[in-house]
C-alpha cells in the first residue's frame, strides 16, 4: 500500500497536502491525528471512494478498485432505523455482495463463509440475533466478520472502537491482532485511541493534513511532532523528544474543518 | 361481496391497486431503511407541477408528472451528493417550488382545476383499460428492478460507504432508487392521490417492520398489509361511498396501529 505526494481538497478546503507513505504487506499500521487531520479522507482515497487531486494511490501496485483483490472495510459503525429486523447474518453476508455480482442470490457456500467469519470473531452463536440488539463491541466484531468474509489480504478500519469502553477497546485490538497474525493480513487502522493502537501496531503514522511523523510507535510518540499536533505530551510519555526521529514540518494551509 | 367483485371497474381497481400496493410496500422497505419518507412527500407534491405542466402543454398529465418527478428526484439527489446542501433543505426548496408552479399553472384555467381533484386525492375506481396496461408496465418494471437488485439496495441502505468499498456502484444505485421512487409515486397517484401517496409508501412497510423478525419477513408482511389495505379499503369505499384513496390509507393505518400494539405486547412477554 503506497501513497505518493497525494493532495486532496473539498472545494477550497484542503484536506491532504503532499501525503506520502508506505505500508509493507502483512504489517499493522495505525493512522493517528486530531479531528480534521484528514484520516477519513485518506481512508476514502485508499478505498477508491475519492480520487486524489494530485499524486498516486496504489494498492497491490494498482490504483484502488483496479487491483481485483478484495479489501475488507470496517466502518465506525452502522446506524439502522430503530426496529429494523436486520440480522447479524444479513450484515456479514453483505461482505460477499461485491464479489457475488448483481442479480445473483447468495449460495450455500456464501452462507458457510458467513458462519466461518462469525466463528473467527466468536460471534457465530449470535448469527440469528438482530444487529441492533448487540452491544457496540459486538457490533464491531460483526463488522470485522463482514470485512473478513470476502477473504481479503488488506483490512482497512475507520476508528473502529469509537464509543467503546477501555476494556472493550483492548479486547477488540487484541482480537484483531490475533486475526492479523493468523491470516497474514495487512491492517491499516485510523484511530483516536493512540495508546491502544501504539501497543499493537508496528507502524504509527501521525497525520495532520500531511504526514508529520511515521515509524515505530514509541519513536513517534516521543517525537516533537506529537506535542505540536496534540498541543500536549501524549499520555504515559514523559520522556524527551527523540532527536533522531525524522519528522515533517507542520502544513501551512488553514486546517479549519478539513475532513468530514 | 359478490356484487362488489363482479363489477368491471372494481376488478380493474383491485388489480391496479394490488400491483401498486405491492410495489409501494417493497419500495417502502427501502424508504424506511434509508429514512426517505420526506423525499417521498417532496416528490409526490412535485408531481403536481408535472401534472399541471402536462395539462397546460397538452401532454398526458401522468407521463408529464413522471418525467418531471424523476428530474426533481435526480436534482435533489445530485445536490445532496455534492454535500453543499442537506437533503432536507434540498427537498424543502424543490417541494414548494414545484407545487407552487403547479398551483400557478392550474389557476390559469378553471377546467384544469376539475381534473386536479383526481390527482390530489386519487380515483382508482375510474381506471380504464388503457390506464391499466400502462400501470401494469410501470409497476411491473419497478417491482422487477427492486427484486433483482434487492440485496444491492439493502447494502446501500445499511452502509453506503461499505457498499462503495465493496465495489458496488453506489451513485448509480441511488439515482436508480430515486427514479423508481418517482415513477412509483406518480403511478400510485391514481390509487391514493398526491396528498396520500407518501403515506402508502411508509405505512405498510412500518406494519411489516413491527411484526417481522427478518428482512425477508418484513417484505412479505409489508406486501400482505398493502394488499389487505387495497382490498378492504376499496370494499369499504364501495360499501359506504367513501373516497377510495382515503379508505385505503385509513385501513393501512388501522393495520399499522394493530400491529404496533401487538408488537409492544409481545415484547413485554
Amino acid at each position: 500500500m503506497e501513497l505518493r505526494d497525494v493532495w486532496f481538497s473539498y472545494g477550497r478546503r484542503t484536506a491532504l497536502e503532499g501525503v506520502s507513505l508506505e505500508v509493507p504487506a502483512g504489517s499493522f499500521a495505525a493512522l493517528i491525528g486530531p479531528n480534521g487531520a484528514g484520516k477519513s479522507t485518506l481512508l476514502r482515497l485508499l478505498l477508491g471512494i475519492l480520487k486524489p487531486n494530485k499524486g498516486t494511490v496504489s494498492l497491490f501496485d494498482q490504483p484502488p478498485g483496479k487491483h481485483g483483490e478484495p479489501i475488507g472495510y470496517v466502518p465506525q459503525g452502522i446506524r439502522l432505523p430503530k426496529g429494523f429486523p436486520l440480522s447479524v447474518e444479513d450484515v456479514v453476508l453483505m461482505g460477499r455482495y461485491g464479489t457475488l455480482g448483481p442479480i445473483k442470490r447468495p449460495s450455500r457456500e456464501d452462507r458457510v463463509r458467513v458462519n466461518q467469519s462469525l466463528d473467527q470473531v466468536r460471534m457465530a452463536h449470535l448469527a440469528r440475533r438482530r444487529f441492533e440488539d448487540l452491544s457496540g463491541g459486538q457490533q464491531q466484531r460483526v463488522l470485522i466478520a463482514r470485512a473478513l468474509v470476502s477473504d481479503p489480504c488488506l483490512l482497512i478500519l475507520d476508528e473502529p472502537t469509537s464509543g467503546l469502553d477501555p476494556a472493550a477497546r483492548a479486547r477488540f485490538y487484541g482480537q484483531v491482532c490475533d486475526l492479523q497474525r493468523a491470516k497474514g493480513l495487512t491492517l491499516f487502522c485510523a484511530s483516536h485511541d493512540v495508546e491502544d493502537v501504539a501497543q499493537h501496531a508496528q507502524q504509527l503514522i501521525l497525520l495532520d493534513q500531511t504526514v508529520r511523523a511515521s515509524g515505530p510507535p514509541q519513536e513517534v510518540l516521543r517525537s516533537q511532532a506529537v506535542r505540536e499536533v496534540y498541543h500536549f505530551p501524549p499520555p504515559h510519555d514523559h520522556q524527551e523528544a527523540d532527536p533522531h526521529l525524522e519528522t515533517a514540518p507542520p502544513p501551512e494551509a488553514d486546517k479549519g474543518g478539513t475532513a468530514p | 361481496m359478490i356484487q362488489f367483485l363482479s363489477e368491471g371497474f372494481i376488478q380493474r381497481a383491485l388489480l391496479t391497486g394490488s400491483l401498486l400496493g405491492a410495489t409501494c410496500a417493497v419500495l417502502g422497505v427501502f424508504v424506511v431503511l434509508k429514512r426517505m419518507a420526506f423525499i417521498g412527500v417532496g416528490i409526490s407534491h412535485a408531481a403536481l407541477g408535472g401534472v399541471a405542466l402536462g395539462l397546460v402543454l397538452g401532454f398526458p398529465p401522468l407521463a408529464a408528472a413522471g418525467v418531471f418527478s424523476v428530474l426533481v428526484a435526480w436534482v435533489i439527489g445530485w445536490i445532496t451528493r455534492k454535500g453543499e446542501v442537506s437533503e432536507d433543505t434540498a427537498i424543502g426548496i424543490f417541494f414548494p417550488t414545484a407545487m407552487a408552479l403547479g398551483v400557478a399553472l392550474i389557476s390559469i384555467s378553471p377546467t384544469y382545476r376539475q381534473g386536479l381533484m383526481g390527482y390530489l386525492f386519487g380515483d382508482i375506481l375510474s381506471v380504464g383499460r388503457g390506464d391499466l396496461w400502462g400501470l401494469v408496465l410501470l409497476t411491473g418494471t419497478s417491482l422487477g428492478v427492486l427484486t433483482l437488485l434487492f440485496k444491492e439496495f439493502l447494502f446501500l441502505g445499511v452502509d453506503e460507504e461499505g457498499a462503495k468499498a465493496a465495489g458496488l456502484p453506489a451513485a448509480f444505485l441511488n439515482y436508480l432508487l430515486l427514479s423508481i421512487l418517482a415513477v412509483t409515486i406518480v403511478a400510485a397517484m391514481k390509487l391514493v392521490g398526491i396528498v396520500l401517496v407518501s403515506a402508502f409508501l411508509v405505512i405498510p412497510a412500518a406494519t411489516g417492520q413491527a411484526l417481522a423478525s427478518s428482512v425477508r419477513a418484513m417484505v412479505v408482511l409489508s406486501v400482505i398489509s398493502a394488499l389487505a389495505s387495497v382490498g378492504a379499503g376499496l370494499w369499504l369505499s364501495w360499501l359506504w361511498s367513501l373516497p377510495s384513496g382515503a379508505s385505503v390509507v385509513l385501513f393501512a393505518a388501522v393495520l399499522f396501529f394493530a400491529s404496533y400494539l401487538f408488537s409492544t405486547i409481545r415484547s413485554r412477554h
